[in-house]
């Protein structure tokens, strides 16, 4: 392995062990998912569980992204974990490439478990092709793992860490459609849900899995989404820090802000009208 | 010339932690830098491992400069730090694998494991080892690379007197193969038995520099002496070669002065023409620990840590 990457293979290993061995973590990323599966299965969407799924999946990969890795960051820059890496050879890109790994293969679980529970318990169904609602959950939670860990950075302890993520879980999950249904939003809401980046992921995976549309009718989406993941690979690399009393690179850190900013303006005026706004059945 | 620091200082916002360290150390031996919380000791091993920049004055290590070429240097250097944490659930073997990994060449783990005898607890969690245990591992994979120079920050604070003297072994080891060691220590008596040499600072400069044995010598502390004579003694004598009479302890007469050498001779004089013989004679040279005493003073015990 390049120098650059050197020990990137086993310090994605020793995350996941952590992970893996963690009674909080499995909590976290295995029952949570669950409790909201059944919660959506038997009491919101009662006798259509395939209308949930795409909400459900969006709902994991986004608290899994913000909680779960913005939380790991912090907590291992403010004990000190991460000065022990900084005095060995080992590059900050390793560790933001071995944090972003271990948050792929974690969410993979987390998703993976859902989809096999719930179509195990509610028999759902997918309309459109499995691998292209693969591919799309992947990019989903490519885009989001970025977005926790700008979070991550930015949080200066494990206090403002979870105002952080809490601020921006709520109108990810409740201003874009993976809660509620959005046909049931009121329509202002409807025009803010254009501005949220997990709209163009609940949008895509209804796109394929409830309506059967391949990959060049969710372009759309799919290329707001791989955006959002450019600008958080970019703005992480420049936003990692060993230990909190070292400067934030505000300079980076309000760009990332200001393009986001601009992509999902331009998204929310160029893009045509989300189709999950019309109620299901509805021509 | 393994460090070489040349008027670093650095200061955070109005405090000086370093006001202009002038330092060379060669390879070889155990250094240590002795000084009370505060006095900078931390900020001047973190400069020497590139976690800090210095606000002007030059530094290198093992000829390279910490802050520019910190991946090439830590491939060379070791380094325990004051303020760490484990990844609390990947075991003692599993954490030796992963730091080996980040390091072009490294030791076999179970050598290291030897090395801070840590062998029965090789498959336990950091989170179930004792204090003791947890610092010798923190040694121990400062240690994986086989790094030609050591740097511990108070390796041995908040250990129980048998795992101190387990580290101390430790590092006469490492001493023994070649290595060099800087650690810093607020204890006396690890920097008086494990030193070559002793650095002392205070309020982030220079106080004193030497072997122990040379600071001791160089103290200008009084030492104490007892005799005890075969009958009635006139110390007048001595009280005229300049030295203090103590009065009486028990059946020996207890004096203190500047310069032993002298009163000894003295004493010898004054036995002979009063006709006295010595059954007696014990004298107390400071010890280091005076000598710190006397260049720290007044600084207060805990004076609050230099802010980050």
């Amino acid at each position: 392995m390049s120098r650059a990457l050197r020990g990137l293979g086993p310090l994605t290993r020793a995350y996941l062990l952590q992970s893996f061995r963690s009674g909080t973590a499995i909590f976290w990323n295995l029952v949570f998912p669950m409790v909201w599966l059944f919660l959506f299965g038997f009491v919101f969407y009662r006798g259509n569980p395939s209308l949930m799924m795409p909400g459900l999946f969006t709902i994991t990969l986004i608290s899994g992204a913000f909680f779960g890795v913005s939380y790991l960051m912090v907590s291992e820059r403010e004990a000190g974990i991460l000065r022990l890496y900084r005095v060995t050879p080992v590059s900050a890109l390793t560790v933001v490439l071995a944090n972003a790994i271990r948050a792929m293969v974690v969410l993979s679980i987390s998703v993976g478990a859902q989809a096999s529970v719930g179509w195990l318990v509610f028999r759902y169904e997918v309309t459109g092709s499995l691998v292209l609602t693969f591919f799309i959950m992947l990019l989903g939670g490519a885009a989001f793992v970025p977005l926790g860990m700008f979070v991550g950075s930015v949080a200066e302890d494990m206090r403002s860490a979870p105002a952080i993520s809490n601020l921006l879980f709520f109108p990810l999950v409740f201003g874009s459609g993976a809660a509620l249904p959005a046909f049931m939003l009121p329509g202002w809401l409807q025009s803010v849900m254009r501005m949220i980046p997990s709209s163009y992921l609940v949008e895509a995976l209804q796109g394929v899995m409830l309506r059967g549309y391949g990959l060049a009718q969710l372009a759309g989406p799919i290329a707001v989404l791989l955006l959002t993941l450019v600008v958080g690979a970019w703005v992480n690399s420049r936003l990692f820090r060993w230990e909190t009393s070292e400067p934030l690179d505000k300079r980076a850190m309000l760009t990332a802000i200001v393009v986001l900013t601009l992509l999902y303006v331009a998204a929310a005026m160029l893009a045509p009208a989300f189709e999950m706004i019309r109620p299901p059945g509805a021509p | 010339m393994i460090i070489q620091a040349r008027g670093l200082r650095r200061e955070y916002g109005d405090t000086v932690a370093l006001q202009g360290l002038d330092i060379e150390i060669e390879a070889g031996g155990v250094v240590g830098i002795l000084g009370p919380n505060g006095a900078g000791k931390t900020t001047f091993v973190e400069t020497l491992e590139g976690l800090r920049e210095p606000t002007s004055g030059s530094v290198s290590v093992l000829g390279m400069d910490p802050t520019t070429q910190g991946k090439a240097l830590r491939e060379r250097l070791g380094v325990q730090l004051q303020k760490t944490a484990l990844p609390t659930e990947l075991t003692v073997r599993e954490m030796l694998e992963l730091f080996a990994s980040f390091y072009a060449s490294a030791l076999p783990s179970d050598s290291i494991l030897e090395k801070v005898d840590l062998v029965p607890q090789a498959d336990q969690k950091a989170a179930t080892l004792s204090g003791g245990q947890q610092q010798r591992l923190v040694v121990g994979i400062a240690l994986i690379h086989d790094p030609e120079l050591v740097i511990l920050d108070e390796p041995t604070t908040g250990l129980d007197p048998k795992a101190r003297r387990d580290l101390h072994g430790v590092i006469r080891e490492l001493r023994e193969q070649g290595r060099t060691i800087l650690l810093t220590t607020h204890y006396i008596e690890e920097a008086e038995h494990l030193c070559d040499r002793v650095i002392m600072i205070r309020d982030g400069e220079i106080v004193a520099d030497g072997t122990p044995f040379d600071l001791v010598g160089q103290s200008s502390e009084s030492s104490t002496i007892w005799i005890r004579v075969d009958g009635p003694m006139d110390p007048a004598p001595l009280v005229a070669a300049g030295v203090e009479e103590l009065g009486q302890q028990g059946e020996h007469h207890k004096f203190t002065t500047t310069d032993p050498t002298t009163t000894v001779l003295a004493l010898g004089d004054m036995l002979r023409s009063q006709g006295l013989r010595l059954v007696d004679l014990r004298l107390k040279r400071p010890t280091l620990e005076d000598v710190y005493l006397e260049l720290m003073g007044d600084v207060p015990e805990d004076l609050a840590e230099v802010p980050r």
